[in-house]
């Protein structure tokens, strides 16, 4: 998008000559009209909206006026903002290192042949396969005080002393280990789609040059499978980013994500709704920034082409 | 020359297509706004049909009356009652977003105590002042009806279950074996009795009660507030929770926990939590609403049985005080937008007058919000709660400080009295806070 942008302003109206000058690019222009104006419409268009809804002080029951950046200033000094982007950001790092090591692992060791592998990989699915409310509620029961396996097991070895869900910092530690137990599986199967199309020989001719475990594990399956860690990581890091069903529900409006605050703020205070606003073009930008990151500085491959 | 023809020559063939560009966007624009506004007036009113919101009808009173409703004016007015979800935050939004776009079919909403002063001015209901005059008002509970005054006007008519209330159930049988005649009249005798108690007869839990980072918990703390003398607003709406009162009513609600009189675990327990605690037998204490005493009486709910059971108010700081209960329930109003105004409101009528509530009571176990039902001995014999707390229903609730912009107040609160629940703030913190940020929801008020 940028090179398209660059060469339109170094060509300038030669370019744009060029392009409308020929009767027949003109009439190619107008053909894909259309369908430019729906992806305008549907995907830009939310958007820009946000973006301006952001920029005045609007509320939920009518349009306001212009009010420049406040919103985003207002939205710096809530404390419960740099709570949510505290928990998320925290969240995000230690949930994705640990899928990435654990699903990593749990990738090379089913990638061998062995008996029974068909069924290790289903089974290593099941967690994944549960809808993520569904796996907030059980893991919530199963912190609760009353009934909670966990809760009595661990105060029982004495690693904790006060109720889980009572501590946001219990809670937050509690939100992660869900969602590694939950997500693992899937970043382990694209990992293992990234090593099965390794081929064999080349491992083969690193046992011939005398290439120990180590060597081949660093110079050729990691090189060879950075693409697909990419993809994993890439997909995860969002996801995670913008996680709002398993703080919800596990936390019980206790903990705080980036996206429990803007629900909180667009759906449920009548005052917060333009800081909401304001926190929703932050998550949407900074999401972009971080698979901008991924694109250009990691040279992740977006698609084969542009090799 | 030449140049300059071309670049004249492009510039037209720009215009052109910016021409072309913004007949094809505006024709996309006016479609979409055509398809917008057939949207919405597809949605509209005037079915002709009574459209009463409510939560689930779980004893199926409810339905009985609006067939008996139906029945009266056969082939004239049809009421349906449309299910809303039971818990209040989940019915407000789904509310919220539909009065927002102005296109609801509702005609009679079942409003929360604390909805009326939230909708009025958003115009999203009507004032009922020409249809329920003073004489009418003065029927009912007074505090039932303040809570729907806006304005000058009022805006809902009190029903069933309104009030609820705050109230103290106690083991009186296991009180008993602890040479306890009395149930405790201060929070310090609470503690006292819950440690002794529950040590005594092995049970769990001494006190437990609703203290979650929820509207419930707000109710919970606020009445800590109320019965050591503190407020969160005065008369004039001023913020006046910044209070040595108001801090020592959250101490005292954080001492409870520290004491080990309740668990630590109430600082994220909900009606859900406690109340199963209670009927399971591991709790001498609850602080619970008047719902809680029809499960006494059906085995597959509770252990307890009611004659185990005694009620009373909620304690105070030092005797002699004045004891407070938060006022909880429901109330009937009707949508500003509808069409059928004249039915709706036949409809609340024949919904709030004293047959159809003492039918509710009966058969849902509710408490009234008209004044001559509780000296009713049809309704005393079948809900015996009624009898038991009507002096807390009658004549100590309080409402909370419900202001146009209550749900942003009561977000606050919740959190700040859960955080001094938990002892991760001090109480002093927790009201200078609270000071701050209410009074910042007050300005926007005014």
């Amino acid at each position: 998008m940028s090179v398209a942008s660059a060469s339109t302003e170094k060509k300038g109206r030669g370019w744009f000559k060029e392009e409308f000058g020929n009767p027949e690019r003109r009439t190619a222009y107008y053909m894909v009209l259309p369908s430019l104006l729906i992806i305008v419409l549907v995907a830009f268009f939310p958007i820009l909206y946000g973006i301006v809804l952001s920029l005045t002080d609007s509320t939920i029951s009518g349009f306001g006026s212009f009010i420049g950046l406040e919103n985003y200033t207002d939205l710096f000094q809530d404390s419960d903002f740099g709570e949510g982007l505290y928990n998320t950001v925290i969240f995000t790092v230690v949930s994705v290192a640990l899928e990435f090591f654990i699903g990593l692992g749990i990738a090379l060791a089913i990638n061998r042949a062995f008996r029974g592998r068909g069924l290790v990989r289903a089974a290593v699915l099941v967690p994944w396969a549960f809808p993520t409310v569904i796996a907030a509620v059980m893991w919530r029961l199963m912190f609760q005080s009353q009934v909670g396996i966990v809760q009595y097991v661990a105060a029982s070895l004495g690693i904790i002393s006060e109720p889980i869900l009572s501590s946001r910092t219990l809670l937050l530690i509690g939100v992660i280990l869900v969602d590694v137990w939950k997500t693992t599986p899937f970043v382990a199967l694209l990992l293992l789609a990234g090593l099965q199309t390794i081929p064999g020989e080349v491992y083969e001719a690193a046992r011939v040059d005398g290439a120990n475990w180590m060597q081949r594990f660093f110079r050729i399956t990691l090189p060879l499978l950075k693409g697909a860690i990419l993809v994993a990581v890439l997909f995860r890091t969002l996801d995670a980013y913008r996680v709002y069903d398993l703080f919800w529900v596990l936390g019980n409006r206790e903990l705080q994500s980036l996206s429990t605050y803007v629900y909180e703020g667009v759906r449920i205070s009548q005052l917060q709704f333009g800081p909401g606003n304001a926190a929703a073009v932050f998550i949407f930008m900074t999401a972009f920034l971080i698979a901008l990151f991924f694109i250009r500085v990691l040279g992740m491959r977006t698609s084969v082409e542009e090799e | 020359m030449t140049e300059k023809n071309e670049g004249s020559g492009a510039f037209a063939g720009r215009k052109l297509n910016r021409r072309d560009f913004l007949k094809m966007g505006g024709a996309g624009l006016a479609g979409a706004a055509l398809l917008g506004t057939a949207g919405c007036g597809g949605g509209g009113s005037g079915s002709g049909k009574i459209i009463f919101t409510m939560g689930p009808d779980a004893d199926g009173s409810i339905a009985e009356l609006i067939k008996k409703f139906n029945k009266e004016n056969k082939g004239s007015i049809e009421a349906i009652h449309r299910e809303m979800p039971a818990s209040s935050n989940g019915y407000y939004d789904k509310l919220r977003t539909e009065f927002q776009a102005g296109t609801s079919d509702i005609s009679v909403v079942g409003t929360d105590v604390i909805w009326p002063k939230q909708f009025a001015p958003q115009n999203w209901t009507m004032d009922l002042s020409d249809r329920f005059p003073a004489s009418e008002q003065e029927k009912f509970i007074p505090v039932t009806i303040s809570v729907a005054e806006y304005d000058g006007g009022i805006y809902a008519v009190p029903w069933c279950s309104c009030p609820d209330a705050g109230l103290l159930y106690y083991r009186k049988d296991l009180l008993d074996e602890s040479g306890i005649s009395a149930p405790p009249e201060t929070w310090g005798e609470l503690e006292e009795m819950a440690l002794q108690v529950s040590e005594e007869a092995g049970v769990q839990n001494g006190f437990v009660f609703q203290g979650s980072n929820y509207e419930g918990g707000v109710c919970n703390a606020l009445e800590y507030i109320w019965t050591h003398g503190g407020d969160v607003l005065d008369a004039n709406d001023n913020v006046v929770i910044d209070s040595p009162e108001a801090a020592a009513g959250l101490a005292t609600y954080n001492r409870i926990v520290t004491s080990g009189a309740a668990p630590e675990a109430v600082a994220n327990w909900t009606e859900t939590e406690s109340g199963a605690n209670f009927y399971n037998g591991d709790s001498v204490f609850i602080r619970y609403w008047p719902s809680l005493y029809g499960g006494f009486g059906d085995p597959a709910t509770s252990k307890i049985k009611p004659e185990q059971i005694g009620i009373a108010p909620i304690p105070v700081d030092k005797p002699g005080n004045p004891t407070y209960s938060c006022l909880g329930g429901w109330q009937m109003s009707i949508y500003a937008n509808t069409e059928i105004e004249e039915d709706a409101w036949k409809f609340i009528e024949f919904m709030t007058s004293e047959e159809s509530q003492k039918t509710r009571v009966i058969v849902g176990g509710y408490d009234p919000s008209r004044k001559a039902l509780y000296d009713d001995p049809e309704v005393a014999e079948a809900t015996p709660v009624v009898k038991l707390a009507s002096d807390v229903l009658l004549k100590n609730v309080k409402s909370r400080p419900v202001t146009e912009y209550y749900g942003d107040m009561s977000l606050e609160m919740a959190e700040q009295f859960n955080s001094a629940l938990k002892g991760d703030i001090s109480p002093e913190e927790a009201v200078k806070t609270l000071q701050k940020s209410l009074g910042q929801i007050m300005e926007e008020t005014q």
